[in-house]
């Protein structure tokens, strides 16, 4: 019977580990550098625009009068060019993705000391 | 034996005869793409071919609605893909293609939309065209006036007019013709003095940008005593 | 007295991983004749040079296509360096080459999979899909990203490999090896397999020629044509590189040809591995293209050979960008192959040729 052609690799599976995991019992430790989320140091940062210049997806808002920084998480495609492009290198990729959420909504960072 | 690749520029006639020269040689048609001219609405076509280590880039440019285009899907059939594609997103009209979907092989909501300038485009060439109109009505205007101040053409006695009238009031329009030669040559010449090719810029803020602040101030100064002596020379010349 | 039907074929199918129409002219059981329709995809993303500029059109290109996304990214930014005439060191060559390996070992597992459950053996589709996984792990513990990786840009890499990471690299690829055999081995030699796939869609040399068919889809009919011959970036480094031909032109030979090119992949990325340079892995770019500078690349992808066009400006957008893909060149080739076919054989003819529909129209 020589049309049982994966018998070995089937008989194998039955004694190794499996190859999933019981997600979300367990969860998978992630690698260092994985793409997810953009968190902004704010107190760092000097609001020279270039990181919403450089975005693509032009998701990232400065407000100079109101010293604020606001990303909309929705519409960033992570794909760090914000990060490199930082000269002071406030901006850093957090490895765990948005929740994802019933409405739109936009992050904003303020200074500590900023005009109310 | 890398990739060599050249460009050349042929015209529609070339056509026929570069595609039976490069079956002939053995050459591979790669693909065919249109880039669209936003300044005149017109397209240019690239034909592709490729062969060892060769790739051979031919373009076509100024192809206008008019234009026919033979096509070369009966020496290469597989550019039926990219003929049907060029003309259902550019509009170039071509003939003979082996399967012609007429418009529906890409079946989109818009016809042409390769062709249609996109906002932030339009926003940056309308741009770019004020500044370059307002730089154009300067020139032109320093031209004409430069014209009027050298050859100031006064209207002339219109003597046909004079001829068939009586000689009572053929005298009076004559005065009349007279005193309007006369206004118009004062109205040119003003013009021309005030539209005379001005001196160079007063402050030539470009030179002080450059100089730190005392070294500034001192060449602003000389700079605008310069620009008085010019001006009191001119109103000199005018007034005699 | 039997009349033609037509059959409408898609866009939505079961077997097609992206939608493509066909309209099949069938008499009784056989196709006559073929005509393909597309457009469902159409995003217009060569339009999108307008508003991004040079830099950031990488993210766009990247986003064409999930399975070929590395490929792209890294032939746009070879071409528009081709274009600014920016040389890119050395170390970078070897990353990207090594992530598009890694990227077409990644594709062709995808397509055994989907080859395997078109013709249902769905057994073999969990197993191949299994090992792909590996490769992904590979992916998002070098660049972050599983699919869309985000490494390449215009003048080197972003990221670069350490030592612990090439060797990781190397580990699972090992593991990957040995069960890849018996993979192989159940492709190859199981009847049904064979039954479904030998002698289906043959297409002759002369046809291949004929129909300008790239990729493994020409390979498997005996026709030379591999991009990497050409020997650009760190391609030039390797020993010797030969494609992988294959003599008869049906299914089964395209099958052969993508598990032996798995294989190949393989050999070069540890060969690669083994001699990687040091140095820098990115220069910095300045300035914008030329007005009326032109430049043309050819990139060897998955599923065959890509063209990439660039024509600047001379402002930081670049004028025109053009991606002709190789399932744009294969349609042709496609629907040659499917004349006088049984109708149960159009899925496996279509999927032969691995259709990546969302690059052919971007």
């Amino acid at each position: 019977m020589g049309a049982f052609k994966l018998g070995g690799m089937t008989l194998k599976s039955v004694f190794k580990k499996p190859e999933t995991i019981q997600y979300p019992a367990e969860t998978k430790t992630l690698p260092e550098g994985m793409k997810g989320h953009i968190v902004c140091d704010i107190e760092d940062c000097n609001l020279c625009s270039l990181c919403a210049k450089r975005c693509p997806a032009k998701t990232i808002q400065i407000d100079k009068a109101a010293q604020t920084w606001s990303i909309n998480r929705f519409q960033c495609v992570q794909c760090g060019a914000c990060v490199r492009e930082c000269p002071k290198g406030c901006l850093t990729m957090e490895p765990t993705y948005t929740a994802p959420s019933t409405s739109i909504s936009v992050t904003t960072y303020a200074k500590e000391d900023a005009a109310s | 034996m890398a990739l060599i690749t050249t460009f050349e520029d042929i015209t529609i006639a070339d056509l026929d005869a570069l595609k039976h020269q490069k079956q002939a040689e053995g050459w591979r048609c790669v693909q065919i793409f249109t880039t669209h001219n936003d300044d005149d609405g017109s397209n240019d076509l690239t034909y592709t071919f490729h062969k060892d280590d060769t790739q051979a880039n031919y373009r076509i440019k100024g192809i206008t609605d008019k234009d026919v285009i033979p096509s070369i899907t009966d020496v290469y059939f597989s550019a039926f893909v990219y003929e049907n594609e060029a003309h259902d997103l550019f509009g170039v009209n071509f003939e003979g293609i082996a399967i012609d979907f007429s418009g529906h092989f890409y079946d989109l909501a818009m016809n042409e939309p390769m062709t249609i300038m996109s906002p932030e485009k339009k926003a940056a060439r309308e741009k770019a065209a004020r500044v370059a109109a307002a730089k154009a009505a300067k020139a032109a205007k320093e031209k004409a006036a430069a014209e009027a101040a050298a050859a100031p053409a006064a209207p002339a006695i219109d003597e046909s007019k004079l001829a068939g009238l009586d000689p009572e009031k053929a005298a009076k329009v004559r005065a009349a013709m007279e005193a309007k030669a006369k206004r118009e040559a004062a109205k040119a010449a003003e013009a021309a003095a005030a539209a005379a090719p001005k001196p160079a810029p007063v402050i030539d803020e470009a030179k002080l940008a450059g100089m730190d602040p005392e070294k500034a101030a001192k060449v602003r100064a000389a700079m605008e005593a310069k620009a008085k002596r010019e001006a009191a020379k001119a109103a000199e010349r005018k007034g005699e | 007295m039997s009349k033609a039907t037509v059959i409408p074929f898609g866009p939505q199918h079961p077997v097609l991983p992206e939608p493509l129409h066909l309209d099949l002219v069938v008499e009784d059981e056989t196709v006559l004749e073929v005509i393909p329709q597309i457009g469902f995809i159409h995003r217009g993303l060569e339009k999108l040079v307008e508003t991004r500029d040079y830099n950031s059109f990488i993210y766009v290109a990247e986003r064409i296509c999930g399975i070929c996304s590395f490929g792209h990214s890294l032939g746009y930014a070879e071409t528009v360096e081709k274009l600014m005439g920016i040389e890119v060191p050395e170390r970078a060559d070897y990353i990207r080459v090594i992530l598009h390996e890694l990227s077409r070992i990644h594709s062709h597992l995808l397509w055994l999979g989907l080859a395997a459950d078109a013709f249902g053996y769905e057994a073999l589709f969990m197993h191949t899909w299994r090992l792909r996984e590996r490769i992904l792990d590979i992916f998002e513990l070098t660049t972050g990203g599983r699919v869309i990786l985000s490494a390449v840009c215009v003048g080197g890499v972003n990221r670069d490999f350490d030592a612990q990471v090439l060797s990781t690299i190397k580990e699972k690829m090992d593991s990957i090896r040995s069960e890849y055999k018996q993979i192989c081995n159940a492709f190859l030699k199981d009847s049904s397999v064979k039954n479904r796939l030998v002698g289906v869609g043959t297409l002759t040399r002369e046809e291949a020629i004929k129909y300008d068919c790239v990729g493994p889809f020409a390979r498997a009919s005996n026709v030379a044509i591999d991009c990497r011959m050409q020997a650009s970036g760190a391609y030039s480094r390797l020993s010797d590189f030969q494609p992988i031909v294959e003599k008869d032109g049906d299914c089964y030979a395209r099958l052969k040809v993508r598990l032996l090119e798995v294989l190949q992949s393989m050999d070069i990325i540890e060969e690669l591995i083994a001699t990687m340079p040091a140095g820098d892995i990115a220069v910095k770019v300045k300035g914008a293209p030329v007005e009326g500078a032109q430049a043309s690349n050819a990139l060897e992808q998955p599923r065959g050979e890509c063209y990439y066009y660039a024509l600047g400006n001379g402002t930081k957008n670049l004028e025109r960008m053009r991606m002709r893909t190789p399932t744009t060149a294969n349609l042709a080739g496609m629907t040659m192959a499917m004349k006088g076919c049984d109708l149960a054989d159009v899925n496996m003819i279509v999927l032969s040729i691995d259709p990546c529909i969302s690059c052919t129209e971007r």
